[in-house]
């Protein structure tokens, strides 16, 4: 009676703790399908990042997560520390590019380590957009803010675009 | 005038009509002996009203807008090219034609040449207006002109030359308000106040010359804030100040020469004996101290040129312009004053000194504007800044003449003549500078 | 002559240079030679090679600071065509206190894109010419102007090396200027980044300590000299200045001004500020005794005697 109890609780207990820490280790767990990526949801909507998709297109995980899949580093200057081609815990963008790299907390992280090796980190947005712009220059892909992502309300607001664009005049401006 | 004087007879010389001795009234003092149509009459009939008249008829309005709408209004409103006219030709330029003040104090007061006494109340009187709308075209020219006073009582920045030029024009203002005012006193009737004034001349006139040398100097190191803006030629980081200084000298004298040909021209009935009489001996003496500055400030724009190593700019554009400067505005006016003062020709001596202010004029604004940004692109005034710095400069030019009118400036109050004879005991052995000039008569001051 | 006398007025002399000297501070001889500013200042590290011309940064400044509505959107790249009197590229102005202009230089296949505003100086030009103080750097970096005392002078925006500093030539009643303040009384007074900084999708700018920056752009050079002139502009230029840039090409020509010296500004200046105490302490001696030489030997000729004693026969008679 009670096994018929445990052995279930203990299966969803495994399968509860494996959902829910994501991406535990790459070898452990398969990659997302979609990442959804909203850290600039006020001016812009959130990304509905096709992960499947670019692991078939890209192939090596290494492209864009380093070397921290398994995959060894391919930059010379990388090589040096990360020849060995380990597998990380961290493996998600947000796991070493911090949302706000200049927060006080943050800076004071990265100022006061002196021993810190990678102090000049890209934050999280800058770390999608160089990663990302990068290749898809080079490889046809989009590469125009509003292939990725459209802007919302506020994003027109602020860009003073669509309906909040000016009216059309012969002066310019800035002089 | 002269129409008026030809039937009429004299003017406001004196506290009494000659006719009956009784005292002007202040009104009468004001309109010159006439009554208010007999004023209005000659006004209308000088052609020189009817240009003023259409001058003021256009700026005027300008410079109302200039208040209501704002500086966009009257400017293009360029952030590279922040001063315009109202600085480079109303600040700039006047000021070091309006250091006559501290040269003809100075000479007269300190150094004791008494001989000058005829054109030093014209000199100072210079000094006193060109300073006094210096400060005009700059309430025209500031931002927020309501807050001119800030610099002096809000906050200090004591480490800007402009906060130096503002304490010194302020100061150099009441000191030159007090030169003038000596003449005043004596238009007005209030002998006391005058002796007060004369009591204390020496300290102000040393006072003014601390500050001219100061702000003269000052207006120059201006530029040092914006060392690569300024083309070489025009700037010195060592010597910028001593540029502006030196030239302002013979600016000055030569502004006297200037206006005291205009106004011997013009105004010859207002001139008595005294001043006409010594106006081309003590031109020769103006031309003769401008020559000499004109030759010192060569000598040290060369030396500025050598120590940066600026040779090389002379063969540009600018330094055709730079070249130009120098051969019209400085060595033609040597020139001419070296064949003057040889030949003793007050006219020739005239003609250098308004060619000599024409190229202060020049040389300021090409400092201030002309060539500032010279590495950027030309920036043309707006037509309404043009308007508006003539206007103005035509009230200044209204207010020269109605002082001179009235004041005795050109001319001596007859009570000041009537007194010496009786305080001076001895016949008095008068200082003769040169061969053939009058005796000086009895108005010689000797116990002011 | 007039009626003072040398007495009264050596008294009045030193009366003044007492009253001048008591209120001079002391100060020590060399510390002009030490300065060095606020060590912990921020600083902004503009990396020119990462800038790719959205704008973004723009549109965040006018947001941030609530300036007037621009005449063309933020993500019209046609503003980089424009070209004003002669060729010149947009500049900041009343209503943009940052620009991007695009630049095509030789060196790069790619064009370059420049962002500039105020590079908040160590030793601020427009702050040394303000005769009324308004300015302001503070221990965080930022140069900060005070509108409530400007009174419109514009020195400033003639002193300004780099002319950043606009002027709302358009307003009557209250034209002030108008300049990046590095977002000061928003964020950078609470520690937080700059708008323009935290919206830039590139990470173009880099927020630190200045002295961090200095070091992280020269690892960066190291790292990448391939991409990298060999330079960072701001560590040194006119005293130093709080934005500091890479580029991927010669930064004359990329809009820079590469004439500048190492002297802040103030030090041209420096010198004339240092004549004027001496100018005023000799001249009243120099002049008064050129009065006196030269008077004297007048009077004595005029009268045979001495000016003072004849003033006091007069006194008597």
């Amino acid at each position: 009676m009670k096994i018929k109890i445990i052995i279930p609780v203990i299966i969803a207990t495994f399968a509860c703790v494996a959902g829910l820490s994501p991406l535990a280790t790459a070898a452990a767990a398969a990659p997302p399908a979609q990442v959804r990526i909203d850290q600039l949801s006020k001016d812009f909507e959130p990304v509905e990042f096709d992960h499947a998709g670019h692991v078939d297109m890209v192939g090596d995980c290494g492209e864009c997560h380093h070397h921290t899949t398994g995959t060894s580093a391919k930059d010379p200057d990388c090589m040096r520390c990360h020849s060995s081609g380990a597998t990380s815990e961290r493996v998600a963008c947000r796991d070493c590019h911090a949302p706000d790299p200049f927060s006080a907390d943050h800076l004071k992280t990265t100022s006061e380590d002196r021993k810190r090796y990678h102090r000049d980190l890209l934050g999280l947005k800058g770390a999608y957009h160089r990663s990302c712009t990068g290749c898809h220059e080079a490889s046809g892909g989009p590469t125009g803010c509003l292939d990725c992502h459209q802007r919302t309300e506020a994003g027109n607001a602020l860009f003073r675009a669509g309906k909040y664009a000016p009216a059309p005049t012969d002066k310019a401006s800035g002089h | 005038m002269k129409t008026h004087l030809a039937t009429h007879g004299k003017v406001v010389d004196s506290h009494k009509r000659s006719a009956d001795g009784a005292p002007w009234s202040l009104l009468e003092k004001l309109l010159l002996g006439m009554t208010p149509q007999q004023y209005i009459v000659q006004a209308v009939r000088n052609p020189f009203n009817w240009i003023l008249a259409l001058i003021f008829a256009i700026g005027l309005p300008l410079i109302a807008g200039r208040f209501f709408f704002g500086l966009s209004w009257v400017t293009h409103s360029s952030n590279d090219y922040p001063w315009g006219l109202f600085l480079g030709f109303g600040l700039f330029a006047m000021v070091p034609l309006s250091a006559s003040g501290f040269m003809l104090g100075t000479t007269v007061e300190i150094f004791g040449r008494h001989d000058f006494k005829p054109i030093e109340r014209l000199a100072l009187l210079n000094g006193l207006l060109g300073y006094l709308f210096a400060v005009i075209y700059l309430l025209v020219d500031l931002g927020q002109p309501w807050r001119l006073p800030y610099p002096m009582v809000v906050s200090f920045g004591p480490a800007a030359v402009l906060f130096l030029v503002a304490w010194h024009v302020a100061t150099y203002l009441s000191v030159q308000v007090a030169e003038v005012s000596s003449s005043f006193f004596e238009w007005i009737g209030w002998p006391a106040a005058k002796k007060f004034i004369r009591d204390i001349t020496i300290g102000l006139t040393v006072a003014g010359i601390i500050l001219s040398t100061l702000h003269q100097g000052a207006l120059g190191a201006l530029f040092t804030y914006a060392p690569g803006k300024v083309h070489p030629l025009w700037y010195s980081a060592s010597f910028q100040w001593l540029f502006f200084f030196v030239s302002a000298i013979p600016a000055g004298l030569c502004m006297v020469i200037a206006v005291s040909t205009i106004a011997r021209k013009t105004m010859a009935w207002r001139c008595d004996e005294e001043f006409k009489n010594n106006l081309d001996k003590l031109t020769i003496s103006l031309a003769k101290g401008a020559s000499m500055g004109l030759v010192t400030y060569f000598t040290i724009k060369t030396i500025g040129i050598a120590h940066d190593n600026e040779w090389g700019y002379l063969a540009t554009g600018w330094g055709a312009w730079y070249m130009f400067e120098m051969a019209f505005g400085v060595l033609l006016p040597i020139a001419i004053f070296a064949w003057a003062i040889r030949n003793k020709s007050a006219s020739l001596a005239r003609l250098g000194a308004f060619i000599t202010v024409a190229g202060i004029v020049l040389n300021r604004l090409n400092t201030a504007l002309i060539t500032f940004n010279w590495r950027l692109y030309q920036e043309i005034p707006h037509w309404r800044e043009v308007i508006i710095s003539l206007t103005i400069f035509a009230i200044y030019i209204v207010t020269y003449r109605f002082i001179l009118y009235r004041l005795p400036i050109l001319y001596e109050w007859k009570e000041e003549k009537v007194l010496v004879p009786e305080t001076v005991s001895e016949p008095v052995q008068v200082h003769k500078p040169y061969q053939g000039s009058p005796e000086p008569v009895a108005s010689y001051r000797t116990t002011d | 002559m007039s009626g003072i006398s040398r007495r009264k007025f050596l008294t009045c002399t030193l009366v003044g240079a007492g009253a001048t000297a008591l209120s001079l501070k002391t100060t020590d001889a060399f510390a002009s030679a030490k300065l060095e500013g606020y060590p912990d200042s921020m600083g902004v590290l503009v990396d020119l090679g990462r800038c790719v011309g959205c704008r973004s940064c723009e549109a965040a400044c006018n947001r941030e600071q609530q300036l007037p509505p621009p005449a063309q959107s933020f993500d019209d790249p046609s503003v980089f065509d424009q070209t004003f009197f002669n060729g010149q590229k947009r500049r900041t102005d009343e209503k943009a206190y940052t620009v991007v202009n695009r630049y095509e230089p030789a060196a790069t296949e790619q064009p370059v894109y420049r962002k500039s505003q105020c590079n908040h100086c160590n030793e601020p030009a427009c702050l040394t010419s303000c005769f009324v103080n308004a300015y302001t750097k503070t221990s965080e970096g930022a140069v900060i102007y005070n509108p409530n005392i400007c009174v419109g002078c514009r020195n400033c925006m003639i002193a300004c090396p780099f002319n950043m500093p606009a002027y709302s030539y358009s307003s009557a009643t209250n034209p002030v200027i108008k300049k990046c303040i590095f977002c000061y009384d928003t964020r950078l007074k609470n520690g937080l980044p700059p708008a323009c900084v935290e919206i830039c999708p590139q990470q173009v700018m880099t927020f630190g300590h200045r002295k961090s920056l200095i070091e992280i752009a020269h690892e960066r050079i190291k790292a990448r000299p391939d991409r990298y002139i060999d330079h960072l502009y701001g560590e040194h230029e006119v005293g130093g200045t709080s934005w500091m840039y890479l580029a991927p090409a010669p930064f004359e020509e990329i809009g820079f001004d590469t004439t500048m010296t190492n002297e802040p500004i103030i030090s041209n200046v420096k010198d004339f500020l240092g004549t004027v105490p001496m100018v005023l302490a000799i001249w009243p001696a120099l002049f008064t005794g050129f009065h006196l030489l030269a008077t004297r030997k007048h009077d004595i000729e005029q009268h045979g005697d001495d000016h003072s004693a004849r003033k006091e026969e007069e006194k008597k008679s």
